[in-house]
């Protein structure tokens, strides 16, 4: 798939406004029911085991394999170690024509999905029928599956009823329960006349030699039980030490996977049971199709601890825009990106990889603590070392980014040009926006459906130079990493911050020479401008003597904690630096709250903020940095009431450069749900701790409602003192 | 700890779909599948059949059994029965050694599904279940156990929850005492 029909499959799946609904719905019920669904239980901790099982597993997977087989073939079990999909397919083809077989009944597998087994089958002419409701109407259909765990979510029981009507040869209602009553008739004669079962396996079990299957429909057990031959399809991946490990999994799989506490059926399968009077003939085939590549790549080899939960779509914001059939391939969301761009190369996965956002929800979500977003950042690297970044974005980020000077001259044009596209607005909603052309760099059709933010005339480093610092004997003296959305774009949330510490006892400095923090670049994939970033920076900080450093952006929190360090770990004394830097970084509420216990000291001051508030979450700052109480926390104690918007946390669709340069479309609706359901507050001002978030979300309401204003938790903390 | 197992056991496996009810004993147990259910009836032989002459109890109502191999009994049987393992309170499992055919298919195939459950065996989670299952799994044996929490269910169409996908539409669960505390047999 290239670029240019990825961005057609995307307009399509826009166009498509049922499926973005039916995903918003289902992601919304999911939601609710996992929590009650892990009451009680320490989802953290559990999925750190796993992880840790996991990863034992594949410290020591060849010999595990080797236990596996040895014990299935004591308990009566053919093994084959097929090395890709095709071998697994022709084992089967030449196992069918050995045995003269004709049809194979055959449940849910996704390894099977990855080698197109039923292709494969119907090639060498043999029949395979999916038995699992919703692979057979996809295979009735012609289609693949878009959810994992749902694989026919993206239909309606209006196609589901013409797919069954045409193979009654009679008209069937659009009805659920007669639809499901006419698949439990039909399909039942298929097991009964298969001459083999084919299933797949969530668990192979070294120490015992058998499989297990965690199922809903009780198709597997049928496709195990009645046909004389019973083959399994399974990924090498699959394997646990033993039951206690894979019972492990069962506790946390169907919680994650549809809230369940246990699915209707596991089954544990252990060689060649008894069948019809004799024995059932088991051929276990064990398929690698590049998972030991995908062992031995230290960056990305997380991703095999995956137990196809389909959490990780069910929780992610492009998904629940476009949709499987465009966010992913066989694999879908999150884990799709990566497994595709593996199992089916990176030219594929390529415009998938370009498509996320970087909200870091499956990170959160992922029962298997795989960090999937991180994953996913890595391939960008390696995306843009193939294939380039596109000219739009080589000229934002190579070229301009990386000087400081140019790209701080560039702004300050881009300020001076927008002069006459700007309008004035009396409210703070209404500030400063471009009605077109915000910079030379970004795409020029995009702001038909949002404002986008104007440059301030004047920058925060600029402004910073006249800021004078009344605070006799300071408490402490703080650095402030403002980043370019602080800088350029909101200067005024800087300055109020400035004056919320000053209140306060806090001095701060501001060293000049500091930078981008250079995430947008690395989210492009441009590793060598975030590098030099990050040095530009570093420096910055190691001059001045602070304790802590604050910031208003929790992407660029993100980036000075956490990626500095990463970023220069070829260079050991710039690591070294980078640390100490990364140390000392904290988002400013997080600072005030915890640091200066400053909603104790506002509650005393006996504030009155008034007003009633709703609060976004921005991705970066609750599941990056964990805070999330503390701005709450302080607009309470600074006399706000703080009304809960639905979903508070669910990604404004920002996604840093993504939302101007990649893909504008996808991030409008994500956008507009959010629009949506800060509206139902009947709430007039938003507050965010993010500038990013405040571009997307002032932006978007300065379009469609121009009532409500967003700004950010320092502002709101300044006005109620009145500074 | 036994009764709040067994009150935690009825409690999940009713959330999940299950009937269950306690009864004196096996004579009751039979009266209720005979309610239930006219017949004919897959009852796969077991120790605990044997021991407890299940089959003679169930006819003694006048139900009917199906008699020979269970393959022949159609495509949909009207109900099946056998004994347990052991239960799992948390998630409202029964836990079934269905290595013989004969059990798997009056586990699979009928509509509806009897089972019957001796409170002592309720183990409170998963977790619970790992020294039972590991036991059943020592040597080299084929094995097929089954853990079975409720009827067959579907979200396929509309993500509409939907009984009755491939497997019995009902099961109910039948709670006697004094069965078999031993979680090796059923
Ligand atoms: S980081 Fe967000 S957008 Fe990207 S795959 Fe994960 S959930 Fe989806
Ligand atoms: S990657 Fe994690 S969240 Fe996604 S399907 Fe796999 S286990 Fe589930």
């Amino acid at each position: 798939m290239n670029d240019m029909s990825f961005k057609e499959n995307v307009e399509k799946a826009l166009a498509n406004t049922r499926l973005s609904e039916t995903l918003h719905t289902f992601g919304d019920g999911y939601l609710v029911a996992r929590e009650k669904a892990f009451a009680g239980l320490d989802f953290q901790a559990m999925r750190e085991e796993l992880g840790a099982i996991k990863d034992d597993v594949r410290v020591n997977r060849k010999a595990l394999l080797a236990e596996f087989i040895k014990n299935a073939e004591a308990a009566g079990s053919t093994v084959f170690i097929a090395k890709d999909t095709k071998e697994a397919n022709d084992y089967v083809a030449s196992l069918a024509r050995k045995k003269g077989a004709k049809t194979i009944a055959k449940s849910k597998s996704m390894v099977s999905e990855e080698a197109h087994f039923n292709r494969a089958m119907a090639a060498a002419g043999i029949e395979s029928v999916e038995t699992d409701l919703g692979e057979w109407i996809l295979q009735l259909a012609g289609q693949r599956p878009s959810h994992l765990v749902m694989p026919a979510i993206h239909l309606v029981k209006e196609e589901v009823s013409a797919l069954f009507s045409k193979d009654a040869g009679k008209t069937l209602a659009p009805e659920i329960k007669p639809l499901v009553e006419y698949s439990r008739k039909r399909l039942r004669d298929e097991y009964f006349r298969a001459d083999i079962g084919l299933t797949g396996a969530n668990f192979l079990v070294a120490n015992t030699g058998g499989i297990g299957l965690v199922t809903n429909e009780g198709n597997a057990r049928l496709c195990s039980t009645l046909p004389k031959v019973h083959v399994v399809f399974a990924g090498i991946h699959k394997l646990v030490r033993n039951m206690e490990d894979a019972i492990k999994i069962t506790r946390l799989l169907p919680r994650n996977a549809t809230a369940q506490l246990l699915t209707s059926y596991i089954t544990w399968i252990r060689g060649a049971v008894p069948c019809d009077g004799g024995t059932k003939e088991q051929h276990i085939v064990l398929i690698d199709g590049g998972r030991s590549t995908l062992y031995e790549s230290e960056a990305c080899r997380d991703a095999l601890r995956c137990i196809q939960c389909g959490a990780c779509a069910n929780v992610c914001p492009v998904y629940q825009t476009v949709g499987g059939h465009v966010f992913g391939s066989v694999y879908i969301s999150a884990i799709g990106v990566i497994l595709t761009a593996f199992y089916e190369g990176l030219e594929k996965a390529e415009p998938l990889v370009r498509a996320c956002i970087g909200c870091r929800s499956c990170s959160a979500v992922c029962p298997v603590n795989i960090d999937l977003e991180e994953i996913i950042l890595k391939l960008r690297h390696e995306v843009t070392e193939k294939y380039g970044m596109g000219t739009v974005k080589n000229v934002a980020f190579r070229a301009v980014m990386k000087n400081r000077n140019l790209f701080h001259t560039m702004i300050k044009a881009a300020s001076r040009l927008q002069g006459p596209v700007t309008q004035k607005g009396s409210s703070p909603s209404e500030r400063r926006v471009i009605r077109h052309l915000p910079m030379h760099f970004m795409e020029k059709d995009i702001t038909g459906w949002r404002d986008l933010p104007a440059i301030a005339p004047r920058s925060f480093r600029d402004l910073f130079k006249t800021l004078e610092q009344k605070v006799k004997n300071p408490i402490c003296t703080v650095g402030f990493f403002v980043g370019c959305g602080g800088d350029f774009v909101y200067p005024e949330v800087g300055v109020k911050m400035v004056k919320v510490l000053n209140r306060l006892g806090v001095k701060v400095v501001f060293p000049q020479g500091q930078n981008c923090c250079g995430i947008p670049a690395l989210y492009s994939g441009d590793t060598e401008t975030g590098k030099d970033l990050a040095r530009q920076s570093v420096k910055a900080f190691c001059d001045v003597d602070v304790d802590y450093i604050l910031s208003i952006c929790p992407t660029c929190t993100m980036g000075v904690r956490r990626d500095f360090a990463e970023r220069l770990k070829d260079e050991p004394e710039w690591a070294e630096k980078a640390k100490v830097i990364g140390a000392k970084v904290l988002d400013a509420s997080a600072f005030l709250e915890n640091v200066l216990h400053a909603s104790e000291k506002l509650k005393a001051m006996n504030l009155q903020g008034s007003e009633a508030v709703t609060y976004h979450d921005s991705c970066h700052l609750k599941r990056g940095s964990g805070v999330f109480a503390e701005p709450r926390a302080l607009l309470e104690s600074a006399g706000y009431t703080v009304k809960e918007m639905a979903n508070s946390d669910r990604c404004c669709g920002f996604g840093g450069t993504y939302s101007f340069l990649t893909h504008p479309q996808i991030s409008k609706q994500i956008t507009a749900d959010k629009v949506e359901n800060i509206r139902n507050t009947a709430v007039k001002t938003v507050a965010v701790d993010c500038p990013g978030c405040m571009m997307m979300i002032g932006g978007a309401l300065g379009k469609q409602d121009e009532t409500i204003r967003c700004v950010h938790t320092m502002e709101l903390l300044a006005d109620s003192f009145g500074v | 700890m036994f009764e709040e197992l067994k009150s935690l056991y009825m409690e999940k496996a009713t959330l999940v779909g299950c009937e269950v009810v306690a009864l004196q004993d096996l004579k009751e147990a039979a009266k209720y599948i005979k309610e239930k259910t006219e017949g004919p009836l897959l009852v796969p032989d077991s120790t605990l059949c044997t021991r407890f002459g299940l089959k003679s109890l169930l006819q003694d109502t006048g139900v009917t059994l199906h008699e020979g191999s269970f393959r022949e009994a159609g495509h949909l049987p009207a109900g099946g029965v056998t004994f347990s393992n052991f239960a799992i309170g948390e998630s409202g499992t029964i836990v079934l050694d269905s290595t013989p055919e004969e059990v798997r298919l009056a586990t699979t195939i009928p509509e509806k599904y009897f089972v019957i459950v001796d409170p002592v065996t309720i183990v409170a989670d998963g977790l619970g279940a790992v020294e039972a299952m590991t036991a059943l799994h020592s040597g080299h044996e084929p094995r097929y156990v089954a853990y079975i929490s409720g009827p067959s269910r579907t979200a396929d169409i509309e993500r509409v929850l939907t009984i009755g996908a491939h497997g019995p539409r009902e099961v109910h669960v039948l709670l006697i005492e004094g069965i078999s505390s031993d979680f090796m047999e059923n």
